[in-house]
This record gives structure tokens, C-alpha cells and sequence, in this order.
């Protein structure tokens, strides 16, 4: 590593992922970063897996929810020391060749977190239609709902760096996660910048991605969650 | 007189139910004891109830009550959805402070060189008599 950066983890949730995750952890080993993976209670092999392509692997013994299992995976890395974070989703449709980017972005004084974007110049492949028009409606509703001018929501590729992690403290289990990451760099007040990626969709991971039904079920777990404490 | 005492007696129980909830959903427990001081008004004032529900067009105040009720008790259910859900949170703090542990555990093992027992092809040569007697 050159600059500030010395010792950053990449943080892989997965459930169930055996058939791909091994790629996905050796790709990130071969760009020359420390993996760890934590495997929410899959029914499959996945855990074993991603031990054998090079990945530190957390066991969570039940299913929580990808959002649970990126703060396991937050928490561990910082007590393993990293001073830079970077989240990476296991269905292979993100390039380990993206983490340099997100990390050069962090280095930059006083900037805490790097947002991957895939509608910025980066030429996301695959993308259906009617995700597109989900996801343009999720980031009109996260611009307003947290004032952050950003141009992608729910994109499971960022960085942020100790202080940055420090001040992220996740209690949406599940998809909400990637909304409610949004309002907390909102309210840290920390600086974020957003970084141009490639997402590349494949039948694979369009298989495992969510469902338009999936947002009524984000709208309503923001919502129950600002009702306590 | 009968009903109106055994209303009293539920709602004065929802009053504590709220307070209790107030603690942890403040919403619920505001709202929870709105709906129940109103519910005691009305079971003691009830020609109030039928001006009200006159006015809001519901036609009795009787029904009024009922509505009432069931405003309550949907707070209710509302309220044990949000305690589920503090209760998945505790859940997944315990969850993630096991499989930290665990994880951390298994490293501190596979960093420790294993021990190795001495391979004997020999018979062991007998140890030395034990001193048994106190040096002076």
C-alpha cells in the first residue's frame, strides 16, 4: 500500500454462496488484500469455501440478514486493526480491480467514505429495466429522505475508513442496511465522495438480487425503526 | 354501572400498559394512553360520546367506544411488532459477539504451533526415585 492507508480489510457478507463465493475470495486475495467473509448462517458450504480461497471466515450460527452480518464483518476488522474498510458483495458482480479506487478516493484529507456509483461513468452491464427505474426511485427517496446528493443507492461496493466504520453502527438486518449506512454518513457529518464501478449482472447474481416486493419491505423497516429506540 | 366499572378496570390497565411502553416506543405509549383517557372519558361521560360521534358522523357512542377499543388494541399489536423487534436486536448482538469470539478463537489456534508429542521407538528410561525426605 502507498499513502495513509496500511491495513485494509475487505468485508464480504454471504449466504449461501458457495458456487461463487471461492472466485470471489481468491480474485480479492490475488489483488493483494485481506478478506473476511462472513457467512450468515448458510445452509451450503460457504464458509468452507471461502477459507479455502484465503478469506478469514465469521460464522454467524443463524441467518440475520446481509445488513447484520456487514456490521460482524465491520466490527471484526477493526479489532483486527484496519485502518480502512471496504465492502464487497459475494455473488461475483463486483471487480476486486475497484477496491484500489475506493481506497485512493479515502486517502484523500478528510474524506471518510467512498460510495461506488454505478450510474456515474461506470458502464454497468446487464442492468434490467425494471431495476433500473426501483433503483432510480430509491435514490430520489434517499436524496430526500437524508439530503446526500448522491447518484446511487444500494450499491454494495464502498470503502470508509476507521473513523469512517467507527461512526456506522448498523441495526437494519437486512436490505434496509444500504439506506440507513446513507443516513448515518448523513448525520456523522462525515465527508464521502463518490467513485465510479462496474457492476456486472449476471444470471447468477440477478437470481439472488431483490425483488421489487423487497422495497415495500425496506420502506416499512425504516420506517418501524425510527419508531424506537 | 356494571360495564361502565369493568371498562374502567381494562382501560386503567391499558393506562399502565402505556406507561410501561412508554419507556421503550414513546409513540406507542403516547398514543396508547391518548386512546385510553379518551376511552375513560367517554365510559363515564357518554352523552359526550354520542355529541362526538354525532359530529364525526360514526351515528352512536357506543360505537365510538368500540372504535375506541380497537384503535387500542391495534397500538397494542404495533407495540409487541416493535418489542419483537428489539428482542432480533439483542439477538444479533449475541449472535455477532459468538461468531467474533469464535472466529477469533480459531485464528489464535491456527497461529499456535501445534504440539508435537516426542515419538519413543525406545522403552523410556525409568525416572529417577522421587526424594521424599525433606531437605534439611
Amino acid at each position: 500500500m502507498t499513502g495513509r492507508i496500511r491495513n485494509p480489510w475487505v468485508v464480504v457478507a454471504a449466504y449461501n454462496e458457495a458456487p461463487v463465493v471461492g472466485s470471489v475470495v481468491s480474485g480479492i486475495r490475488r489483488a493483494g488484500y485481506a478478506v473476511i467473509v462472513v457467512d450468515d448462517g448458510s445452509a451450503d458450504r460457504t464458509g468452507d469455501v471461502a477459507l479455502l480461497a484465503g478469506g478469514v471466515v465469521v460464522r454467524h450460527p443463524i441467518n440475520l440478514g446481509q445488513g447484520a452480518a456487514l456490521q460482524t464483518g465491520i466490527d471484526f476488522a477493526l479489532e483486527q486493526h484496519a485502518d480502512a474498510l471496504v465492502t464487497f458483495d459475494a455473488d461475483g458482480q463486483h471487480s476486486p480491480a475497484a477496491i484500489a479506487a475506493l481506497l485512493a478516493a479515502i486517502e484523500q484529507p478528510g474524506i471518510d467514505f467512498a460510495l461506488g456509483s454505478r450510474f456515474l461513468a461506470g458502464a454497468t452491464a446487464n442492468l434490467p429495466v425494471l431495476r433500473r427505474i426501483l433503483l432510480g426511485a430509491a435514490i430520489r427517496f434517499t436524496r430526500a429522505s437524508t439530503g446526500l446528493p448522491v447518484t446511487d443507492t444500494h450499491n454494495g461496493l464502498r470503502a470508509m475508513t476507521a473513523r469512517g466504520a467507527r461512526a456506522i453502527s448498523l441495526r437494519q438486518n437486512r436490505m434496509a442496511h444500504a439506506s440507513e449506512i446513507l443516513h448515518q454518513i448523513a448525520q456523522s457529518r462525515l465527508r464521502f465522495v463518490e467513485v465510479p464501478v462496474n457492476i456486472e449482472y449476471s444470471a447468477y447474481s440477478l437470481g439472488k438480487g431483490q425483488r421489487i416486493t423487497d422495497a415495500l419491505t425496506i420502506l416499512i423497516d425504516l420506517f418501524a425503526r425510527r419508531l424506537y429506540r | 354501572m356494571i360495564a361502565q366499572l369493568f371498562l374502567t378496570v381494562l382501560l386503567a390497565l391499558v393506562l399502565v400498559y402505556a406507561w410501561s411502553a412508554h419507556r421503550t416506543v414513546p409513540i406507542i405509549g403516547l398514543f396508547a394512553s391518548g386512546a385510553a383517557l379518551a376511552g375513560l372519558y367517554f365510559v363515564w361521560v357518554p352523552e359526550h360520546a354520542t355529541e362526538l360521534a354525532a359530529f364525526a358522523g360514526i351515528g352512536r357512542g357506543s360505537d365510538l367506544i368500540v372504535y375506541t377499543w380497537v384503535v387500542i388494541s391495534l397500538l397494542i399489536m404495533l407495540h409487541l411488532h416493535l418489542k419483537l423487534r428489539l428482542q432480533l436486536d439483542m439477538i444479533t448482538r449475541l449472535t455477532r459477539a459468538v461468531a467474533i469470539d469464535r472466529a477469533k478463537e480459531s485464528r489464535r489456534e491456527a497461529g499456535r504451533p501445534r504440539e508435537r508429542r516426542p515419538v519413543t521407538l525406545a522403552r523410556k528410561a525409568e525416572a529417577p526415585p522421587i526424594e521424599l525426605q525433606a531437605k534439611k
